[in-house]
């Protein structure tokens, strides 16, 4: 098996058995990287001098047996929209281009100090606006698994990189489902931990009180670790939480055996393909097998979720991206006649129409005589939403549904026409309107492409979520299905 | 003059957006130094105050203390729950794109402030004292309506700001400045502003408008805006009434508009016909939690609260026996009041320690546009000039002489020590004598001393002081009033 | 001002895009507001519910009170504050005027 292929804690232990060294790691997937960049498209920007001096600092840690962690010596992808410290981030928008941050996200100086190596920014919608990956203001991500199709979004680079050996896990951020459609489509597992579980410092903002980073991996337990090393209280994030993180691997394997699992009706929508249907139905047999008992349960907002999300995250998004005007950072029309026009021109040459049309519809539901009948009402929904939970994890530890109602689609398919593309995220945005956990864990192949079971657990619930994803895992050989850009495993 | 005029046909409605700028070390979100004046450009700037992509505001617990303490200053309620919100607008002072400010639940809302015009008790609601951010500063190449271009320094950017909003209740541009005066004092007592006008500190927009004596509902409202100090405010204000008088008068209509103050030529110009209503899209600020104002937390803030210029006022009348002209003077400004205070507590008569610091010492330093705390005169000179003048040891005229003096040095000493030498007794001769006399008529206060209380040896220096119409030394009476007695 | 329920017009689609800073052809009033409309429309599902005696969200959040104490901590060295800076003028950023 090539190194590329390979999961975190395999190489975790080559690395500390000197069995391989880091640079000769990162080397390989920096050769994967040259192999098939061109054909995923999935980093904007390759860190090469970077990750070889992180290797060989990590090198040096596991030589000298010196505070090595499980990550230490690990290539790693960072989704665009998380700022390193004098490299070019751009959140995938022209607006951002020749950025360089002074400063950190939280999150990557966690990783810096588990001795990570960072591979380079992945590719992702233009300020995470997306669930395919078009909307890069760079270019296309495509799948994989099958070239001419998308690789989901906003991850999508980040979920590329993973699931085509050019990277052996990445970070991504998820709004609506940025972590866990992608996930799906390309057969890896992703997780959008609880609003607060990890810090957003350093994060380029999409919707303030959505966006959750999270890890992507090839399979559950290298989920667990990778969010290990996130998680937890920032004082540079007022809404990260001061709850204690739990030992995500300590309960992990404990099985699903007298769990509670529930259902929601509503999670199988108008559209899903049938085949996805049943390949769903077929996993939730197969966690009743293990042990779980099942029992449909009612999210009766559920059809709601859609249009209040479409409210609130645009709302906060057309505030956050106010910042970019070009007079401080980024891109910088020219041409204006006053100070005004120029902003204009800027933002007019600068965004791309997805954003634009947020902004805009944001713009909108916010201004005078609209508040109320848009964004507060979008509000109260969301409070119906959170309630809607609440009470379903009354009954039961944990929800089964599918991520994604469809497998990838061709790219193009769905660009003429935004809520088609919209209806993608359908089944990943309550959970983040109702503010509890998901992951998306591989659980099948349609016609070669593959999909994701979710997995949804209460507010601050990842070590259930985790569970409930890894007895499956455990139980199935579908997380082993590898893309053919990264070829068969052994 | 025209104002004037208005007052009898028109009546006049005022109401004031004081913004104070609060004291503390760092900015409201970040922890950056507010020291925007004397830093280099851009130099205190970090990724939040620059708006800096994924960068995140923290609250600044100082900024949130200083906001509920002015409120409480300012009688106002402070409600149990509150939160920050956004204020979107466009503007390149403004880092974000919006402003992290407060709109429907403040820190605290419903107060009012009290004070005496002319004698005549006054009161002012105050609808809502809240907190934001400041705005960095714009450096024009040029005239600003020639400018080809702004400089921008982000350094202000981030300074934590009250905004105190008062209803419409003042009636005269005397009443606004006296409002301001006021409110100045208050922030001052209390620690959280530093009350200068000109290099921003505290900033004034005033609401103008008249309605026809007897009208209940409002006219259309004018904003003042670029005051920048007791006299700008005054006079911008006296121009709108007279600017709205002629306009209503000659049967016109006043538009809703912005307009600024223009202290060189003495008027107010329009600036801004808007073409958009302002629409700053004000939601929760997702970045931020919101608050919990407990009363355990409120009582604490109260319970720090210094004594208040009202009550100090008062007590200036009631201990002091001082006129309520001269007490309201003297408490307007915090340093002077205490100048004030330690000035009789070190043995000065009050009237005269008034006089003084309301009289010559005022009309100096309003001359060199100095607070009275930067003077080189402290209060146990001036105590010493008074005792010097009581016991007849100088003239009156001999003393504004030596007041001026002792001002315009750097150090006091001298000149004050020069007019009591002229006309000091050091010789033990006639000192020796003085003393004997203050031996033979103050038994008591010799038998006291002889007992032990040191009081007493104070009383009898005293005595030798008056004797000598304040001539004598002071340490020489000292030193032989404990020879002789022991 | 039309009422919410009433269709997004193109003038409403230029006044939103000047709230908010976009420059926008006369080809792109049109397409955003059919595209505008198309959302709205499926956006007015959010009446469906019944929020009568619901109350609004804004924050997911159980943290309350979170400060941080008023201490001074380092600033970015100016350059690294200016680096990114489209146009200085010394230690300055530099805009165009704003004249309205
Ligand atoms: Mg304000
Ligand atoms: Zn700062």
């Amino acid at each position: 098996m090539k190194l590329y292929q390979r999961t975190i804690r395999e190489l975790h232990q080559m690395l500390i058995d000197r069995e391989i060294s880091s640079v000769e790691l990162t080397d390989a997937v920096l050769n994967q990287i040259d192999l098939v960049g061109d054909k995923t498209k999935a980093y904007l920007l390759v860190t090469r001098e970077l990750a070889l001096r992180q290797a060989q600092a990590a090198d040096e840690r596991l030589r000298a047996k010196r505070d090595v962690r499980p990550l230490t010596g690990i290539p790693i992808a960072l989704k665009d929209v998380l700022c390193v410290r004098d490299v070019a981030s751009t959140a995938g928008s022209k607006i951002l281009g020749g950025f360089t941050p002074p400063y950190s996200a939280t999150v990557v100086e966690r990783l810096e100090g588990e001795g990570a190596v960072f591979l380079g920014k992945t590719n992702c919608d233009e300020f995470a606006m997306g669930s395919s990956n078009e909307n890069s203001g760079y270019w296309p991500v495509h799948n994989p698994w099958s070239l001419d199709r998308v690789p989901g979004g906003s991850s999508g680079g980040s979920a590329a990189a993973v699931a085509s050996g050019e990277a052996i896990a990445a970070l991504g951020s998820d709004t609506g489902g940025s972590i866990r459609q992608p996930a799906a489509l390309t057969g890896i597992v992703g997780m959008k931990p609880t609003y607060g579980r990890v810090s957003r410092y350093g994060l380029i903002a999409f919707a303030s009180s959505l966006d959750q980073i999270g890890p992507m991996t090839r399979d559950v337990a290298d989920g667990a670790l990778l969010l290990q090393a996130i998680a937890g209280n920032d004082p540079r994030d007022s809404t990260s939480s001061s709850r204690p993180v739990p030992d995500y691997l300590a309960t992990l394997t404990d099985g699903v055996k007298g769990m509670r699992l529930g259902v929601p009706k509503e999670y199988f929508v108008a559209g899903m393909e049938p085949a996805v249907e049943q390949s769903i139905r077929d996993a939730i047999r197969l966690l009743e097998q293990q042990g779980a008992s099942i029992e449909e349960v009612s999210l009766p907002h559920s059809d709601v979720a859609l249009p209040a999300y479409y409210i609130i995250a645009p709302a906060e998004a057309s505030s956050n991206l106010a910042r970019y005007d070009g007079t401080r950072y980024g891109f910088q029309a020219g041409g204006g006649r006053n100070l005004i026009e120029e902003y204009m021109l800027t933002r007019q040459q600068g965004f791309g129409a997805e954003v634009k049309r947020r902004i805009m519809l944001g713009t909108y539901a916010l201004s005078s005589g609209y508040y109320d009948a848009y964004y507060l009402q979008a509000q109260k929904v969301r409070t119906l939403i959170i309630e809607d939970f609440k009470k379903a994890f009354e009954k039961v530890d944990a929800l089964l549904g599918a991520t994604s109602p469809t497998a990838a689609f061709e790219l193009g398919a769905k660009t003429q026409d935004p809520v088609a593309m919209y209806l993608n995220d359908i089944i990943t945005i309550p959970a983040n309107l109702g503010n509890v956990c998901g992951i998306s864990v591989p659980c099948g192949l349609v016609d070669g492409l593959p999909i994701g079971l979710q997995v949804i657990a209460p507010g601050f619930g990842e070590e259930v979520a985790l569970r409930v994803a890894y007895a499956f895992e455990a139980a199935t050989e579908f997380h082993r299905a590898r893309s053919p850009l990264m070829g068969a495993a052994a | 003059m025209r104002a004037l005029e208005a007052v009898t046909r028109y009546e006049v409605v005022v109401g004031l957006e004081v913004h104070a700028q609060i004291l503390t070390q760092s900015k409201m979100f970040c922890g950056c130094s507010t020291d925007y004046l004397t830093a280099p450009p851009n130099a205190n700037t970090c990724p939040v105050c620059l708006g800096l992509p994924g960068s995140l505001p923290v609250i600044n617990r100082r900024a949130v203390e200083a906001t509920i303490r002015t409120a409480l200053a300012l009688n106002c309620e402070i409600p149990e729950f509150s939160k920050f919100d956004r204020k979107n607008y466009f503007y390149p002072d403004l880092p974000k794109g919006y402003q992290i400010s407060q709109y429907d639940l403040p820190f605290s809302r419903n107060g009012r402030l009290e004070f005496d015009l002319n004698g005549e008790a006054k009161r002012c609601g105050i609808t809502r004292v809240h907190l934001e951010e400041d705005t960095g500063k714009l450096l024009h190449e040029g005239a600003i309506h020639e400018a080809q271009a702004s400089l921008v320094n982000f350094n202000r950017a981030g300074v934590p700001l009250m905004e105190i909003v008062s209803e419409p209740d003042l009636r005269s541009a005397d009443e606004a400045r006296e409002y301001v005066m006021r409110l100045r004092a208050i922030l001052q007592y209390i620690g959280v502003n530093g009350g200068d006008m000109e290099s921003g500190q505290l900033r004034c927009d005033a609401n103008v408008s008249l309605r026809p004596a007897g009208q209940t509902e409002y006219g259309t409202k004018v904003e003042v805006k670029n005051m920048n100090s007791f006299r700008a405010i005054h006079r911008a204000i006296e121009f709108e009434i007279g600017r709205q008088t002629e306009v209503l008068d000659a049967g016109g209509r006043l538009a809703q508009e912005t307009r600024g103050w223009n202290d060189a030529r003495g008027l107010t110009v329009s600036q801004r016909s808007k073409e958009y209503a302002e629409d700053y899209r004000y939601f929760p600020e997702p970045d931020l939690p919101p608050l919990d104002v407990s009363r355990e937390w409120v009582a604490q803030i109260r319970a720090g609260l210094p004594e208040l210029p009202a009550a100090r006022r008062e007590r200036f009348m009631t201990r002091f026996g001082l006129s309520p002209y001269d007490a309201s003077l003297l408490t307007s400004s915090k340093t002077m009041a205490e100048f004030f205070e330690e000035t009789v507590r070190l043995g000065a008569p009050a009237k005269a320690a008034a006089n003084w610091i309301l009289g010559d010492f005022s009309r100096l330093l309003n001359a060199d546009r100095k607070e009275i705390d930067e003077a080189s005169i402290k209060p146990v000179h001036l105590q010493q000039l008074i005792s010097l003048i009581d016991s007849g040891a100088i003239t009156g005229k001999m003393a504004k002489q030596t007041f001026d003096a002792m001002y315009r040095a750097p150090d006091p000493g001298p000149a004050l020590e020069a007019a009591r030498g002229s006309t000091q007794i050091s010789g033990d001769a006639e000192l020796d004598r003085i003393v004997v006399q203050v031996i033979a008529e103050n038994a008591k206060s010799v038998a006291d001393f002889k007992a032990g209380k040191g009081q007493a040896l104070k009383f009898l220096i005293g005595q030798g002081m008056k004797i000598s119409k304040g001539r004598a030394n002071p340490q020489r009476l000292d030193a032989l009033l404990r020879e002789k007695i022991s | 001002m039309p009422e919410p329920e009433s269709e997004l017009s193109s003038r409403e689609v230029e006044h939103v895009a000047r709230l908010a800073r976009l420059g926008i052809t006369p080809e792109e009033v049109t397409r955003y507001r059919d595209q505008l409309r198309n959302i709205l429309h499926h956006i007015e599902a959010l009446n469906r519910a019944d929020t009568s005696k619901v109350p609004a969200t804004a924050h997911p959040l159980e943290e309350r009170n979170v400060m941080r104490e008023d201490r001074r901590e380092p600033s970015l060295p100016a350059e690294a504050a200016l680096r990114n800076a489209p146009s200085r003028d010394d230690s300055y950023f530099k805009v165009k005027a704003i004249q309205e």
